[in-house]
């Protein structure tokens, strides 16, 4: 069986159970600081699959009740966008 | 930029319903969803509902789904599809890019954010090996995609969509070799649960999934059994030949609009988790922001259909297109049927949780 | 993973468009227009979708609804695009992404 610290959390941005273990023992308690320390909460995603299992985990480890534990603060664009369409010229860019 | 009186944001049985009594009330409208299609979840759900007649009972969702679309389409009422909602700002202007390329402005006099909920995951050894998915992702690739996503299929959690993708995989030609719960009762409603027992699947309750296996995809599953602490007990793993792992462990309301915009967020454990407050009018803490369906706390279509008519005709009500008197006639028809709704065994929570929200929203203004 | 043609509920499949050629990893592949790629390349028994960038680990279809984005692929030559909820066009170039993908796609990314 694989390691169990070795089991990813974050899928998109492939971070382990112990990354995140590591970063609640290095005093993270929110998903920002998670975030920020490792990643994980960073990917295409948005967070949207891996935020709840982060919660849980930090609820576990720290105690922190869940209901204290607010999804990572949203900033737009809230979906995953193409780059280009910030550019001036964003509407013209050729599909293929 | 476009103007509009109201923009409703995803087009599933909430925000449908929504655009309808927005339309119907005189109204205009325009209803933005991320997809191809309109529907929402409602197009996957093929089996028959329950409730009253009024409530659609016996009635197959996507027939229901027809029926809205039918409605919406006789109204003339403005869909913008392949449009994802990106930003929001000031409670009246959204940020919306259409088809991935293309930026577009819309500033509407109400907002009815109707986004629904995104699936919980479990985070087992092996889950993000291809083969393992969530169950409303097996949903839609068998009820409308029409392709079988595995032949073997694990399902983790018999809740109401855990049991409902079940015997839906069933249908269409897998097979489905164990249901795994962790609680040692089964969670959905006994209908469901006993036609899936019927069809002789069996059920593990007090069990987990401890890994998938395999090279390139799954290719079998060890379970576990739990103790009374939920921890898994050692020597009764059993791996199972499979290629498909289903996970349906619940729903989060998709409340990210909500919280770009400012609304005032609360935490429901039995809703699904954050959800953004809001009134007996659907009204968050921001005054020209509705919320309905699956983002305001997960329910059933049911239930969605009928906040959405309720956001619909508070947003139109607050633009002047009713009176109080009619407002509140065509309010308090909708929250009777939402009582019946919310009762019996698995209804009566919910009430008393929609009530918990409501309450903070009153405290608040 | 395979199509299904008769459903007791929803009847005889309806196919979203004509039959069309794709090119998968160059390998001709038939599907419908306008149907969803990930849906064509499951009924062809595809399953592995891209690999990714640290782990070099396979991914595949996991929301079927555009949210997770573990299925992005390389298409016409865009890395990145999300297959679950892209439609089939005649023609279409789709390679395995390797790890954050490469515009213009040929060489699969990183290595
Ligand atoms: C897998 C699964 C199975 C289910 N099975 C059942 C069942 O069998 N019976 C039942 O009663 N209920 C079921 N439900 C619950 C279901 O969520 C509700 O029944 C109902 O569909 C909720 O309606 P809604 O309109 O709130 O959300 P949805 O139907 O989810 O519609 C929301 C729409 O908004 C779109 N959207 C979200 N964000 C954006 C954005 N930023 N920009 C543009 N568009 C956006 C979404 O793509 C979607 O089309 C199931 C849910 C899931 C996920
Ligand atoms: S799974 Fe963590 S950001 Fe996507
Ligand atoms: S499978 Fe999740 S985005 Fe396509």
């Amino acid at each position: 069986m694989e390691n169990e610290q070795n089991r990813l959390i974050c899928r998109c941005e492939e971070i382990t159970l112990e990354e995140i273990i590591q970063a609640i023992d290095n005093g993270c308690t929110s998903l920002n600081e998670i975030k920020r320390y490792t990643r994980a909460g960073m990917g295409l995603c948005q967070s949207r699959v891996c935020s709840r299992l982060i919660a849980r985990i930090i609820a576990e480890k720290t105690g922190k009740p869940l209901d204290e534990i607010v999804p990572v603060t949203a900033r737009p664009p809230s979906r995953p966008v193409r780059i280009d369409i910030f550019s001036p010229r964003g509407c013209n860019v050729k599909n293929s | 930029m476009v103007f509009t009186d109201v923009a409703v944001v995803g087009a599933g049985p909430a925000g449908l319903s929504a655009a309808i009594e927005c339309a119907e009330a005189g109204a205009n409208v325009i209803l933005i969803d991320e997809n191809t299609k309109p529907g929402g979840q409602l197009f996957k759900q093929i089996h028959k509902f329950f409730g009253s007649r009024e409530h659609h009972a016996g009635v197959r969702g996507f027939r229901i789904g027809e029926e809205l679309l039918l409605r919406a389409r006789k109204l003339d009422i403005d869909v913008w599809l392949n449009c994802e909602v990106c930003g929001i700002y000031g409670g009246t202007e959204l940020w919306i890019v259409k088809n991935r390329r293309e930026s577009r402005r819309l500033k509407a006099r109400k907002i009815i954010l109707a986004t629904g909920a995104t699936e919980n995951a479990v985070a087992f050894s092996g889950w993000t090996l291809p083969g393992v998915m969530g169950a409303g992702a097996a949903q839609t690739m068998i009820n409308l995609h029409r392709v079988i996503p595995g032949n073997r299929v694990v399902m983790i959690g018999s809740g109401n969509v855990g049991v409902i993708v079940s015997y839906q995989l069933l249908q269409a030609g897998a097979d489905v070799i164990a249901v795994v719960e962790a609680a040692p009762r089964l969670g959905g409603y006994g209908v469901h649960t006993a036609k899936l027992r019927r069809a002789g699947v069996p059920f593990f309750t007090s069990h987990t999934v401890l890994e998938a296996r395999g090279k390139e995809s799954v290719e079998s599953v060890v379970i576990v059994r739990l103790d009374e602490y939920w921890k898994p007990v050692a020597g009764t793993e059993k791996e199972l030949e499979a290629d498909t792992v289903c996970i349906a462990a619940g729903l989060t309301p998709l409340i990210e609009l909500a919280m770009l915009a400012g609304c005032e967020i609360c935490f429901i454990p039995s809703l699904g988790g954050h959800v953004p407050v809001h009134d007996r009018r659907m009204r968050t803490s921001i005054e020209s922001i509705y919320v309905a369906g699956d983002i305001a706390g997960v329910e059933e279509a049911s239930t969605a259909m009928e906040e959405g008519r309720l956001s619909g005709i508070h947003a139109s009500a607050s633009l002047g297109l009713y009176s109080a008197d009619k407002e509140e006639e065509l309010s308090h028809q909708i929250w009777e049927r939402l009582d019946v709704l919310r009762s019996g065994p698995f209804g009566e929570g919910r009430r008393k949780a929609k009530e918990k929200i409501i309450s903070m929203k009153s405290m608040t203004q | 993973m395979s199509r299904i043609a008769e459903h007791p509920i929803l009847g005889p499949l309806k196919p979203s468009g004509r039959e069309v050629s794709i090119l998968v990893d160059g390998e001709e592949v038939i599907a419908y227009e306008g149907e969803m790629i990930a849906a064509a390349l499951m009924a062809s028994g595809r399953r592995v979708f891209r690999y990714t960038e640290k782990r070099r680990e396979p991914r595949g279809l996991y929301c079927a609804i555009g949210r997770c984005t573990d299925c992005v692929m390389i298409v016409n030559g865009i890395p990145n695009v999300r297959t679950c909820v892209t439609p089939v066009e005649p023609g279409m170039i789709i390679e395995t992404q390797r790890g954050i993908g490469r515009w213009g796609g040929g060489d699969h990314g990183i290595h």
